[in-house]
């Protein structure tokens, strides 16, 4: 574990917390894995880990209707299988929720499994309306609590979509 | 083998505070035309499967409110994995309803080719969730419902009815309208604000 892909893991969680979120439910893609781990760790926020990446989508869905905040933590492949739970929990009921999934299959990332998500996974959002930031640097991730906060204005998901280079600590 | 109306219109005889989550299918439309209820109520239509990880995030938010989430078993094979998430957040505010009837209940009730040698409280069980029980007669149901529904701790019950024999359609409502309705009465009785707040 270098210490640079730890300290995104924990900037990562405080503009979560920033974001008053306390229920993350996640599904392990191995570049969010450390991710995981902190929020796993950090007693400020309830980790559910799922059984596929739909029931993240059910459980943020239905926190809304608390005064807390949820997120759901994934890979590229796993946003992409939540499509039809995207389409008919949060937009036939004006459900926001919020993402948090890594770019699997872009340039630089060396799992030939992933290449579809390269190729169809921004266009898919896209597609459906589903409004994104690609954070390509740290710097960049300041841009989380604002992504969020337009779940809430929108009404419907938004995504947080993390580069390897960022959720490495190379970037 | 009990009756969907029956055993439902027990229910709702029985319910109080609890909030409702209903799924695709018939339990939507059994609860609907019983109760006609537009507020208490969360009318999950066509969720596929994640009416009880729906309920579950409600459960989460209001640990003083219990949630009564319903499922038929036509979305429940499509993911019982569903179950081990339930088991992990173990809400003991929680109540999860399997309607089984066998069949696509919004489908012209279809038959499910995977049931005759289902035992849906044996993978719940095997799950590890403690509190689990399978109702076949109304009777029964009615002597143990105090145990088995009202009792805390998180709960799965089967509850064996037959088809319906006919098309039951749910709510006529809007999403957004099943979206304010619901939290505004959850807003009311809970104090949380759920709208108009930006984070």
């Amino acid at each position: 574990m270098s210490s640079a892909r730890r300290d995104v893991s924990n900037r990562i969680a405080d503009a979560l917390a920033e974001c008053g979120i306390s229920l993350v439910a996640s599904l392990p893609d191995d570049w969010v894995a450390d991710l995981i781990k902190v929020v796993e760790a950090d007693d400020r926020f309830t980790h559910v880990p799922v059984n596929r990446e739909e029931s993240a989508v059910g459980l943020c869905s239905g926190a809304f209707f608390s005064d807390s905040y949820a997120a759901a933590v994934m890979g590229a492949s796993g946003m992409l299988t939540c499509v039809y739970a995207v389409t008919k929990i949060n937009y036939t009921y004006e459900i926001p929720m919020f993402f948090l999934v890594s770019m699997r299959g872009a340039i630089g990332d060396t799992a030939k499994y992933q290449i579809a998500n390269g190729i169809y996974f921004l266009d898919v959002l896209d597609t459906i309306d589903l409004p994104y930031r690609l954070i390509e640097s740290r710097d960049q991730l300041g841009e989380i609590p604002r992504v969020h906060r337009h779940s809430r204005v929108y009404n419907r998901p938004t995504a947080v979509i993390l580069s390897r280079e960022v959720l490495q600590g190379e970037a | 083998m009990m009756k969907l109306r029956d055993t439902f219109a027990y229910m709702v005889s029985r319910w109080t505070d609890e909030l409702v989550i209903t799924s695709a299918g018939h339990s939507s439309g059994a609860w609907w035309e019983l109760t006609q209820d537009r507020d208490r109520v969360f009318y999950l239509t066509a969720s596929m499967s994640l009416s009880s990880m729906f309920a579950s995030g409600i459960a989460f938010g209001h640990p003083d409110k219990r949630v009564w989430a319903f499922s038929g078993d036509g979305a429940f094979v499509m993911n019982p994995g569903m179950l081990f998430v339930e088991r992990r957040m173990n809400l003991p505010n929680l109540t999860h309803f399997l309607v089984s009837n066998r069949c696509y209940g919004s489908t012209e009730e279809v038959d499910i080719p995977f049931t005759e040698h289902a035992d849906y409280a044996a993978l719940a069980r095997a799950a590890g969730i403690e509190r689990v029980y399978d109702f076949s007669d109304l009777d029964d149901f009615k002597a143990r419902f105090d145990e088995a529904v009202l009792t805390p701790g998180h709960t799965f019950i089967v509850l064996n009815v037959e088809k319906a024999g006919k098309d039951v359609r749910t709510a006529t409502m809007d999403g957004p309208e099943v979206k304010f309705r619901f939290g505004r009465h959850v807003e009311a009785v809970s104090g949380q604000k759920i709208f108009n707040v930006l984070p």
